[in-house]
């Protein structure tokens, strides 16, 4: 590993000075699941890494404010598919988080890191989209809040400014209450990183949101709001047609090594039935949480 | 230019003050520095458990901290279960009572991850111990055995 | 005293292993020693035009930058059948990872700076890695000609082509012939230890530390390679963290050995696990099998051509290929047969020794295509397996070793146990098959034991204890013939300077050929004391036995320390005791020997198929072996249960993935999958048959390789009968099945029940 400096800032503050004054010199380090194999590997070089973890107003703890449940930027995935509230009220995120990785794996890996990372088969990020997470950052200019679909452009690249720095992630308590399940393929059933990952969303309005990853360059969130989906009496050739249309826009690239396309686009479908069933069958039942 | 952070670490119980490069991983530290060499080296990118230790009340793949993260922590590795006499700790004695180790390289990372399990799980199912343990890599594939081992202490049985 | 032998103690050396004093060779620490890392090449095949590591050496700490040219000239050249692979690469990188340079320096930091630095001109040269590319006419051989001038072979890619058979496969009268292809992939061993060596001088010789599974053919290629007597050449070889043949030949030591030798200092080097990838896998093959049927499934004819794509350097690959492809019929009587195994090169990481030695590939091809013969004959396939199976006796390889084993009762043990004339559950089904690998064709193992005054016994025995538990089956054989307690047993091992030659671990073969140099040692120390006993009691030798630490008279039973105190008496000492077991070659057999032995295995499997994913799941995996006597029995079902699982890795999602450039694309453990804890069979038994009808102790066979020869004809099969999707290549991973069930549904409807 290339040798760089390491900082530790205690405000957040003084981390987005930092960061602003370095630009792409610099990598936040949170858990270090990702940014650590980078740095072995040579494709982060940064001269200066910023570890986060000792900012007392980064709050690792799960907290509700303000009709949002807030999720900090050095909460890891262990904490959340643990955390009652995320299994009630966002159990597509629970669901997610339990599968990035391994034990070891999630006792490091943050919400925050899996985000800014920024790959396309980001498990967490489907379950976000169908939920109209926030990301609340702070940077040179102050502080701002980008809904969730308005983050990923591409493999390893947001819309966050230089300087910026992702403060939490956000969940609306206010939304309507929905059933929702995460899906994923993997090429075995132990730890992988998936081919396709993706979450469903319904509520009791009859409004169904689905997201998937893993299949183009960023997560995508389609929406159905004719209700048809989320009715399980519907004819099934109807729901059929909303579904395909909702997979329109995937384009799973030729050159993964993980799965081809046409299997991934299939995958897709299957899927997505499945989560949708999942997620009906959860609002429907009260049954909110997996294993309730 | 290599950057050279004083930190301090308790590990094993034992208060230690370092000189760590900031960018060697605490795995580094504690095979090269520290020689504690009964955690291993082997994917280095988190996914074959061989490097596991007890950070702060967790375990973690010790390849992907940095060892300056550990500042101010309680790392226990492998060399930490047995007790200060040298007696094995029970999960110790049942990998041996019930063949667990065959090459040995996967088990420091085995009975850490097994520790933990048990720590938040006291009696788990086998399900439960094939997800808490899922981290870590056989390639011997003791894993039924291993699994034996970890039931045997959540039962308390006896061979 | 209680019998040791047929009981499972707990491991020798397990202490070491689960306290994490256990000592990998990376673990060890020797005073001064500089760590050296490799300089590799982004490519498959390259041109050398220049390297240059001016700005290299100038980085503080920077010891040494060794290339081809500082070595002696020519380039010394090794291996373990032909001395075609260089301590480092000449001219030429051959394969993705081949070494070019060497650098060590004061610590791992200086040598990865300075190996960053070293600038290699080179050319990038069109790689062949796939048997069609290697074949093609116009194809760049991989070897150069001069290499082997008297071979007409040596203007092609086929190192060499291996021709087995008997009776007329051409004039045979089958009812149904049935003929395919299949494929098998390139996998890695993947050990959790990864490759590491250490080199030392050692006054006018040198140490060298290795992972090796055959400390003394190192020491031997060593010797010469370093132009040093065998007894300057010491070989430490610590337990390895696992071998799985990946480790039984020299990699790296040569070069590590020369650059400790050029500074006079220990060089330390130890590979990442993407080197490791790189420098060690199977060799993948295309099997085709044409088999004739007689209308009751009797197997008229077997006509097997096999192609294995080998690396760029033989390796002890085509002794693979030769030996792995010979007992290719299978455990059954075939009138006639054809055998033709080539052996081809290609611009990828030299394929070595790995579990199962070339079978695994063949037995694929030929039990799938077994099945489908049994299908279109409408014949059950446990079936038609047992109508042809060998009995005990029979010469089912003419000129050879005759069936060697009751194999008939392995495998109705496993149909048993699997329930196959019980109703598979809806949307399962099963798969069988059965396997036999060839035991060690010549063999020499020494040892020695020694028994101490207190009755205590310390045993040298050269074996490599890389998780297989050979060092506590050689401790409960001394341990039971001595009368010590287990505890009481030392086992020395991994020491060329220390303890006496053994040739190899590998075969299966040390609990058979050292577990019988053992025993024959400690008969010798048995004899001793006989004599001992009627010095002391004024008898004749005749009238004294020992049995199991039992020494007998005519009126009493002495325990082996009533008779070793007064016997040895003032003076003290001990009695010493030297084995050895050999098994000599037989100059005209194809092999260069019949096995000693054959592993029998019969593998059931129950699948269930998830149609709209692919994904399989094992429900049942049932592996029967046939041991002749487990002297330890939770060893044998450890290494029969792991044998199984690492069969699943190359059956359901082991492969190397590689662009068209050549080069490896999933190197490392993020993209290269093995079996975790959570990809085991719902179920699995392992059993034994257990006849003592072997040539080792106690009647004992050799095993642990025989459950991963068949795992993958009876997934593939139990797939198959669950959703009827063919598939003839590896692996059975969920995108294939897919695919393959898609293919189904073309084809029009699913095919008939077994």
């Amino acid at each position: 590993m290339r040798a760089f400096s390491y900082e530790r800032p205690t405000s957040v503050a003084d981390a987005v000075a930092l960061l602003a004054e370095h630009g792409p010199d610099a990598r936040v380090l949170a858990g270090g699941t990702d940014l650590v194999i980078r740095l072995r590997d040579g494709s982060a070089s940064p001269t200066v890494v910023v570890d986060v973890k000792r900012i007392p107003e980064l709050d690792p703890a799960i907290r509700e404010v303000d009709g949002w449940l807030v999720i900090g930027a050095t909460t890891v995935m262990t904490e959340i598919a643990a955390d009652v509230r995320v299994r009630r009220r966002f159990t597509a995120l629970a669901e997610a988080a339990a599968v990035v990785g391994s034990v070891q794996i999630r006792n490091r890996a943050t919400l925050a890191g899996n985000l800014c990372n920024a790959s396309p088969a980001a498990d967490t990020a489907p379950a976000l989209l169908t939920y109209a997470a926030q990301v609340v950052a702070a940077g040179p200019d102050g502080g701002r809040r980008i809904p969730i679909d308005e983050l990923f452009v591409r493999s390893g690249v947001t819309t966050l400014r230089r300087g910026e720095l992702v403060t939490s992630i956000e969940l609306p308590l206010a939304s309507p209450p929905v059933g929702s399940a995460h899906v994923r393929r993997t090429r075995r059933r132990g730890h992988d990183l998936a081919s396709v990952t993706l979450a469903c969303a319904v509520d009791a309005s009859g409004v169904t949101r689905l997201a998937y990853g893993s299949v183009g360059p960023r997560p995508l969130l389609v929406v159905d709001d004719t209700g048809v989906l989320a009715n399980p009496a519907a004819a099934e050739s109807e729901r059929a047609a909303i579904l395909e249309h909702m997979f329109a826009e995937a384009s799973p690239s030729p050159r993964s090594m993980r799965a081809g396309p046409d299997y991934r686009l299939a995958m897709l479908r299957v899927l997505g039935w499945r989560a949708l069933a999942t997620a009906i069958a959860r609002l429907r039942d009260g049954r909110l949480a997996a294993g309730e | 230019m290599i950057q050279l952070v004083p930190i301090e670490v308790t590990v094993n119980g034992r208060a230690r003050t370092i000189e760590v490069a900031a960018h060697h991983t605490l795995l580094d530290v504690l095979r090269d520095d520290l020689e504690l060499t009964g955690t291993k080296e082997c994917c280095l990118v988190g996914e074959c458990g061989a490097c596991t230790v007890r950070l702060d009340g967790q375990i973690v793949d010790s390849c992907l901290v940095l060892a300056v993260e550990a500042d101010g922590g309680e790392v226990t590795t492998v060399e930490g279960l047995a007790d200060a006499s040298g007696a094995l700790n029970p999960l110790q004695q049942a990998f041996l009572d019930y063949g667990a180790a065959q090459c040995g390289f996967c088990i420091p990372g085995q009975l850490m991850a097994a520790d933990d399990l048990l720590r938040r799980t006291p009696n788990p199912t086998v399900a439960e111990i094939q997800e808490g343990l899922a981290g870590n890599l056989c390639r011997c594939a003791g894993y039924e055995q291993i699994t034996e081992a970890v039931q045997a202490v959540a039962g308390g049985r006896d061979r | 005293m209680s019998a040791l032998v047929g009981s499972s103690p707990n491991r020798v050396g397990g202490i070491g292993r689960v306290t994490g004093s256990q000592a990998y060779v990376a673990d060890i620490r020797v005073a001064d020693v500089l760590e050296a890392k490799l300089v590799t090449l982004d490519c498959a095949h390259a041109r050398i035009i220049s390297i240059d590591a001016d700005a290299a050496r100038r980085v503080p700490g920077c010891r040494l930058v060794m290339t081809a040219a500082d070595l002696p000239q020519p380039v010394p050249r090794f291996g373990p059948q032909f001395r075609d692979r260089p301590v480092i690469a000449v001219d030429e990188v051959k394969y993705h990872g081949e070494p070019v340079a060497i650098v060590v320096a004061d610590s791992n930091d200086a040598a990865e700076q300075a190996a960053a630095l070293v600038r290699v001109e080179h050319e990038v040269l069109p790689a062949v890695v796939t048997v069609a590319a290697a074949l093609d006419a116009e194809a760049p051989l991989v070897q150069d000609p001069a290499i082997r001038p008297d071979d007409p072979r040596s203007s092609s890619n086929v190192l060499r082509e291996h021709r087995v058979g008997w009776g007329d496969v051409d004039a045979s009268a089958a009812d149904l012939v049935v003929e395919h292809t299949y494929t098998f992939p390139m996998v890695t061993q993947f050990a959790i230890e990864p490759h590491a060596f250490m080199a030392a001088p050692d006054g006018d010789g040198i140490r060298v530390w290795s992972s090796i599974q055959h400390p003394n053919w190192l020491q031997r290629i060593l010797a010469e390679v370093l132009r040093l007597p065998l007894s300057k050449v010491r070989v430490i070889a610590p337990d390895p963290g696992g071998g799985f043949g990946g480790k039984q030949h020299a990699k790296l030591e040569p070069l590590v050995a020369f650059a400790a030798l050029r500074l006079g200092r220990p060089v330390r080097l130890v590979l990442s696990l993407e080197q490791t990838f790189q420098a060690v896998r199977r060799a993948a093959a295309e099997v085709r099998v044409r088999t004739g049927f007689r209308r009751d499934g009797t197997i008229e004819f077997q006509d097997v051509a096999a192609d294995y794509l080998i690396g760029a350097y033989a390796d002890i690959a085509d002794r693979v290929v030769g030996k792995g492809s010979y007992p290719a019929c299978g455990p059954y009587n075939v009138p006639a047969a054809r055998i033709v195994a080539r052996s081809i090169l290609s611009h990828t990481t030299p394929s070595t020794a790995f579990r199962g030695f070339g079978y695994p590939q063949v037995n694929w091809a030929v039990e799938s295509n077994l099945d489908e013969g049994a299908r279109a004959l409408g014949i059950d396939r446990l079936e038609i397996r047992l109508r042809n199976l060998a009995h005990k006796g029979d010469a089912f390889i003419p000129f050879d070793t005759p069936a060697d084993g009751e194999w008939d009762q392995s495998v109705r043990k496993a149909a048993e146990l699997i329930g196959w004339d019980t109703p598979t559950p809806a949307g399962h089904g099963r798969g069988i098959a059965v396997g036999i690998k060839s035991g060690p064709t010549t063999g020499l193992s020494h040892s020695t034991v020694r028994l101490l005054a207190d009755g205590s016994v310390v045993v040298f025995a050269g074996t490599s204890d890389m998780g297989q538990g050979a060092r506590t089956v050689f401790a409960q054989i001394a341990a039971q013939e001595l009368g010590a307690p287990l505890d009481w047993v030392t086992v020395v091992m991994g020491d060329t300077a220390v303890v006496p030659y053994d040739q190899q671990t590998s075969a299966s073969r040390s609990t058979v050929l050292m577990g019988n140099s053992v025993l024959f040692a400690c008969r010798s120390i048995q004899a001793q004391l006989r004599a001992m006993a009627a010095r002391l009691h004024g008898l004749d030798e005749s009238e004294v036995t020992v049995d199991r630490g039992m020494v007998r008279i005519p009126d009493r039973e002495l325990s082996v320390i009533e008779v070793l105190k007064p016997g040895l008496g003032r003076l003290g000492g001990e009695l010493i005791g030297n084995g050895e077991a050999r098994k000599e070659a037989e100059p005209g057999h194809p092999l260069g020997g019949a096995p000693a032995f054959f592993e029998f295995n019969c593998t059931a499997i129950e699948a269930a198929v998830d149609e709209e994913t692919g994904d399989v799941t094992i429900v049942r995996h049932v592996t029967v072996s046939d041991v002749g006597r487990s002297i330890n029995p939770l060893q044998v079902r450890m290494q029969d249960e792991g044998a199984a699982i690492m069969g699943l890795g190359h059956t359901l999602m082991e492969h190397y993935i590689y662009d068209d450039a050549g080069r490896i694309r999933n190197l490392g453990a993020i993209d290269y999958r093995i079996p975790t804890s959570m990809d085991l069979p719902l179920e699995i038994v392992s059993e034994t048959i257990e006849n003592a009808d072997g040539p080792g102790p106690y009647g004992a066979k050799g095993m642990s390789e025989g459950a991963l020869l068949c795992t993958a004809p009876a997934v593939a099969a139990a797939v198959r009968d669950a959703c009827g999707a063919v598939i003839r290549d590896l692996p059975l991973s969920p995108e294939r099945v897919w695919r393959a069930i898609q293919e189904r549904a073309t084809n029009g409807g699913r095919e008939a029940e077994r």
